[in-house]
């Protein structure tokens, strides 16, 4: 009888240092959610469940083959205890209760999760192979995310291709963005600062650099952000040039093709138009505006040397005109 | 079960036909009139188990067995056997099942725009075979080895038929409608569907090839046919995805 | 050298060579005649490389002769109901029907995928290191990080086989396996599979992860097709071997061994088997929909088709989850088998366990959307599904519970046996991973776990503790049965003692960094996010980890020809197993042996768990 009292004590010191241990390294991001509020409510207590069962079972363990080892000399067996139907009913019962009632407390943080604010405003997302873009309900498109903080804000998400999935760990949602259907992403930021979304669904090549800023700011400095990009848009939409880099910014191009002249998936854009190209079948090319029309036209037609495996670049659903600007823009990029 | 004589067995098996004849034709009824999934449920699980009981003879896995019965005979690994071929049936059922599912799941209660009259010959040539090749077996219970080959082989034709009708016929039918594989979900499952049924009408025409040839070389008796009682266990089961198949496939909904 | 070029493996890999060619060559004749390209970017095109590696592994089966005496029935001839097998070591490459045999074939190819996994994973661990490409490219990366999952998968499962085939027949009294061809033909389905999967690097490799995700796995290059036809060519191997033990479980068993007088690790082996002869069709299904997709265009998960991609994730995850059990059903099933016989006292709860079990098995049949839950799929349906993951925390605290009373006023032993070391070490991790589960299980803290390195953290616990300890426990244990000699203890201890403190605090940083925003499947991370000691740390552990299982490797080998003998009952076990003398002779128990008292009733004086006819002992020497 006093083992199990000392088992029993030994089990909530263990649990209680593991507990305190687990919190005190701080397991999880910054809080910068509403919703991070409530799963991190139940995360910690589901930390607290946990340490006490490790404890309960491992410490009667090491007890045990501390405490009742084989004593010298002694070549018998132990005790025949076959087992303990009260005992046996106990341990099957209270853990079914505890687990109904954590499914529920579950059920009930998904609810306060995904409480409804009627006046959020809406973002469309686009994810494609391997940017996102955001367009803004006035109208202009951005490679950053900026939200103002306290206010309930739904993203639409759609992608342009395979699953892609959002997610911001300081905000602790995900939600897979899929092709043909639109998903939908409910958030309140609560904190000021600068995070990343990056791409959680495995998404070909490029996945692991798929990602883009998400700032969160104050009112003041979010209003002034969307008319600045306004303002930027406007400004863009009158030169060829400016209405290139818009789509290009949108279409998610800079997920394949850099402009700072790295390697990605593509080649770079910088220094590109009027180059001389090397192409796969051995001959060699100048860049110019018929070679980019087609290159963006018709993607297979031209491979570059040494882009050959990569993954080929899709066909995209752009107008004559669209792919005029475009080109305007990359003969800007030196 | 009692064990009944060759006529008596014969005008079971006939009589079984005629219930699952009745069956599909309120199917189709139910089809065109009523148009209720639920009902069209419930005709398919009487049908199922008509055949599983009566032509299948799914019963004979609960068969009492001599409990000091010698390990090493025929008779026990008979039994054995059967519990084998029973559980590959399970397994292959969950092929079946799956695409089902997919067809529920992609289709909802809508269905492609098919062929009804050609559904429905097929169905009657498939569950014709069956009637025969529940004939054959009793046929060779009974050692009576002129008929087993007969009606098996009659099987293996009507088999032929249907591989014949689905494949020559309703599928280029199908794609004459529109209905292709790359076209739209409904193409794509509905050829999976039937393509997956066909693959496993083939494998089971091969089958009936090797007991016709080996029944005729007399290697069967009523004492020891296992590869016929195989054979005729495997082609039920592939009459049984069919009853299942060919509501899902064309009856759902109301029918013109 | 002639041995070999005179075995079955070879001539089933020449003829897998030979029919992979022909089909494949024969497809681009078809192509040519219909007026299309005839080759592509690897050679043959598509369509005839998938062909060409169908025809390739039924060559190989053909050509190795494991299903020639099927063949001779279908003729109507008869064959020869045993075959005698060479002595040598050249036994294990050619076709056997003894349930030993195939049972070590099935061991040393599961241990051969544990090792080119394992190196798969040293690789890009490497690479994962240090933050930025440092060899990698990305391509590559993802290729290995996919393949390293699904040959680990189908190395769990060889070895699974492996166990199950040759203890399970000893353990119920059987001379051999219900179908003896059927499992020899299980066993010979697994190096095609193997070639098929591997060939998948020549061939672009793909990047969708082990989980083969469309839209992705429909736009990947061809190694994606090889990916697909190596799990159903080894799915296959999975089905039949299941069906074959649950017959034999059903018909093989001795005289008086009835439900509850089954040795527990029967118990495992029917709930594994049931879950593995039913459910991994689905995962053929799904892979064969996403091949039909590529090679025909059916659009099953196309949405510009009417398609939708949530369809394959529930079709894969129906199998996938369940899967999971398979993997760990037996491991904790050889737990529950050796822990009374190292503590020498009864299981405790023994049919609580069995049927425990069973319901893990039901249960997880019931619970697949959990990997879907921000999928995108039908909000509402994610809180029944919490509910019923939620659930096997119940089957599963059952088994734990009943291990600690077992446990409890035991005596065991010192210097505790390797394989006792395993047993505990595998309960710890299993317990590590199971615990793990609950925040997965419940959508809320999912949302921020899915897809990270905690997840990473969690099923290697799961594997590693329900399988992998388990499974080297299970080898220590009965590689004396299987040899006559023991493996040598100083170097298991310390095979034990360098693999597990490592694989401990290799997934304890998987969970912290999961936790603080890992991603999972990333060839590369930011170095702002201070992650790279975690990641030199874990590319350590992972070489130590790998430095234990060649000290494994050695001792192994090295045991077979020097190792101490050990002819008689090694560790005092009841089993009928121990109680002839070792190595098992080959039609295992010379008299049968009947079942007249309880497996575990150790410390109960006189009592006797089979009678063999003509032999007095059968319980306590």
């Amino acid at each position: 009888m006093r083992h199990f009292v000392i088992v029993g004590v030994l089990v909530i010191l263990v649990a209680a240092l593991t507990n305190v241990g687990l919190n005190y390294i701080h397991l999880m991001p910054v809080e910068a959610s509403a919703q991070s509020i409530p799963v991190d409510w139940l995360w910690n207590l589901d930390i607290e469940v946990i340490s006490f069962l490790l404890a309960l079972i491992i410490v009667p363990i090491a007890y045990s083959l501390v405490v009742f080892r084989r004593k010298k000399g002694d070549t018998t067996d132990a005790e025949h205890i076959e087992g303990n139907t009260p005992l046996e009913i106990t341990w099957t019962i209270i853990p079914l209760f505890v687990v109904l009632i954590f499914a529920y407390l579950g059920a009930y943080t998904l609810g306060e999760i995904r409480v409804v604010d009627p006046s959020a405003a809406e973002i469309k997302v686009k994810a494609i192979q391997w940017a996102w873009s955001f367009q803004y309900p006035e109208g202009f498109i951005s490679k950053e995310l900026h939200l103002p903080v306290n206010k309930q804000v739904v993203l639409k998400m759609e992608s342009g291709d395979v699953i892609h999935s959002f997610w911001v760990p300081e905000f602790r949602i995900k939600q897979d963005v899929l092709p043909g259907r639109v998903t939908d992403y409910r958030i309140t930021p609560i904190l000021v600062g600068n995070y990343m979304v990056r791409c959680a669904e495995l998404c070909g090549t490029s996945h692991a650099y798929m990602e883009a800023p998400v700032v969160v700011s104050s009112q003041a400095d979010y209003d002034a952000w969307v008319a600045s990009q306004e303002a930027i848009a406007a400004v863009a939409a009158q030169t060829p040039e400016g209405r290139g880099e818009q789509l290009a910014n949108a279409s998610g191009c800079r997920g394949c093709h850099t402009i700072d002249g790295s390697k990605l998936v593509g080649p770079t854009w910088q220094g590109l138009f009027g180059s001389q190209v090397s192409l796969s079948d051995g001959t060699t090319v100048t860049a110019d505006d018929a070679y980019i029309t087609e290159s963006i036209a018709k993607p297979s037609a031209k491979i570059v040397k040494g882009f050959e495996t990569t993954t080929a670049m899709p066909k995209f659903d752009l107008t004559d005109a669209q792919i005029k600007d475009l080109v305007a823009y990359i003969a800007t990029l030196k | 079960m009692a064990h009944l004589n060759k006529s008596e067995a014969f005008r079971q098996g006939a009589l079984i036909f005629v219930f699952l004849a009745v069956l599909t034709a309120l199917e189709f009824f139910v089809a065109i009139a009523i148009g209720s999934v639920v009902l069209l449920v419930t005709i398919a699980l009487v049908k199922f188990g008509l055949v599983l009981h009566y032509y299948m003879h799914i019963y004979k896995l609960n068969a009492t067995e001599d409990p000091d019965i010698d390990q090493h005979s025929y008779a026990y690994k008979l039994t054995t056997s059967r519990l084998g071929l029973w559980l590959f049936l399970l397994s292959d059922s969950f092929v079946f099942g799956g695409l089902a599912v997919s067809r529920f799941y992609l289709l909802g209660l809508t269905r492609p725009p098919l062929n009804q009259i050609l559904g429905l010959v097929v169905t009657s040539v498939l569950l014709l075979s069956s009637f025969f090749m529940n004939r054959a077996e009793v046929s060779m219970e009974h050692g009576d080895r002129k008929n087993f080959i007969l009606f098996t082989s009659l099987t293996l034709v009507l088999g032929l038929a249907f591989v014949a009708g689905v494949l020559g016929v309703e599928w280029p039918s199908a794609m004459a409608e529109g209905v292709t594989p790359s076209t739209n979900a409904a193409g794509a499952i509905f050829f999976m569907m039937t393509g997956m049924h066909a693959f496993h009408v083939i494998t089971g025409l091969i089958f009936l090839g090797v007991i016709i040839r080996n029944g005729s070389r007399g290697l069967y008796s009523p004492e020891k046919h296992w590869g016929v009682e195989a054979a005729t266990v495997y082609w039920h089961f592939i009459d049984v995805v069919w009853i299942f198949f060919y509501p899902a496939l064309y009856l759902i909904g109301k029918i013109f | 050298m002639k041995k070999f070029f005179s075995s079955a493996l070879w001539h089933g890999f020449l003829w897998q060579a030979i029919g992979w060619t022909l089909g494949a060559s024969f497809l681009t004749l078809i192509r040519v005649l219909m007026g299309l390209n005839p080759f592509a970017t690897f050679g043959f095109t598509e369509p005839a490389w998938v062909f060409g590696g169908l025809v390739g592994a039924l060559s190989f089966l053909g050509g190795s002769g494991v299903v020639s005496d099927w063949f001779k029935w279908a003729k109507g001839e008869e064959t020869p109901e045993h075959h005698q097998d060479p002595d040598g070591w050249e036994k294990f490459i050619n076709i056997s029907l003894d349930h030993k045999v195939i049972g070590v074939q099935y061991t040393l190819s599961a241990l051969l995928l544990l090792v080119i996994g394992g190196i798969f994973s040293l690789i890009f661990r490497t690479e994962l290191a240090q933050h930025g490409l440092q060899f990698l490219s990305l391509q590559w990366y993802n290729t290995l990080m996919s393949l390293h999952g699904m040959v680990m998968i189908i190395g769990i499962l060889l070895g699974i086989a492996g166990v199950i085939n040759y203890i399970l027949p000893l353990l119920i009294g059987a001379q051999d396996m219900a179908f003896p061809r059927l499992n020899a033909f299980s066993y010979w389905l697994a190096p095609p599979a193997a070639i098929l999967l591997l060939s998948s690097m020549a061939l672009g490799g793909f990047d969708t992860g082990w989980t083969g995700y469309p839209p992705l796995s429909a736009r990947t290059p061809v190694g994606m097709q090889m990916f697909f036809l190596g799990v159903i060519v080894a799915g296959w191997s999975s089905v039949l071997g299941a069906l074959n033990t649950i017959a034999t479980v059903i018909r093989m068993r001795a005289k008086g061994m009835t439900a509850f007088r089954l040795p527990i690790f029967v118990w495992a082996a029917i709930a594994t088997s049931i879950i593995a002869m039913t459910a991994t069709q689905l995962i053929g299904l799904s892979f064969q929909m996403v091949m039909f997709q590529r090679l025909f265009g059916m659009g099953f998960f196309d949405p510009a088709k009417g398609g939708d991609p949530i369809l394959f994730q529930h079709l894969f995850w129906f199998y996938s989850h369940p899967a999971v059990y398979v993997f760990i059903l037996p491991g904790l099933g050889i737990i529950s088998e050796l822990l009374p016989v190292f503590v020498r006292k009864p299981l405790f709860g023994y049919r609580w366990i069995a049927m425990s079990s069973l319901g893990i098995a039901l249960v997880g049949f019931l619970v697949w959307a959990h990997h879907m839950y921000t999928s995108g799929m039908n909000e509402y349906l994610r809180v029944p599904f919490m509910y019923s993951t939620l659930l096997v925390a119940v089957p599963t605290g059952v088994k734990f519970f009943s291990w600690v009373a077992t446990i409890w006023r035991g005596k065991v032993t010192g210097p505790y046996p390797t394989a006792f070391l395993f047993v505990l070490g595998g309960i710890v991790v299993f317990l590590m991973g199971g615990l793990s589960g609950p925040p997965n299980a419940t959508v809320a803290t999912d949302l921020h776990l899915q897809d990270t390195y905690w997840i990473v953290g969690h099923f290697h616990d799961t594997l590693f503790g329900g399988y992998l300890l388990p499974f080297f426990a299970a080898i220590y244990f009965w590689f004396p049965k299987a040899t006559g000699r023991r493996m040598n203890e100083a170097l298991g201890r310390l095979h034990f003692w360098l693999m597990t403190p490592s694989f401990i605090v290799l997934t304890l940083l998987m969970m912290r960094i999961g936790l603080l925003g890992m991603r999972r499947r990333i060839a590369d991370y930011d170095a702002s996010l201070g992650f790279d000691p975690y990641h030199l740390v874990m590319t350590i552990t992972a070489f130590v980890i790998a430095f234990s299982v060649l000290i494994f490797f050695i001792n192994f080998f090295r045991s077979m020809k020097n190792g101490e003998p050990a002819t008689g009952n090694l560790w005092n076990s009841r089993s009928p197993e121990w109680q002839v003398s070792s190595p098992m002779p080959v039609h295992n128990y010379d008299q049968p042996f009947e079942v007249v008292g309880e497996p575990y009733d150790y410390g109960l004086a006189d009592s006797v768990y089979v009678k063999f006819a003509n032999k007095k002992t059968g319980g306590r020497n």
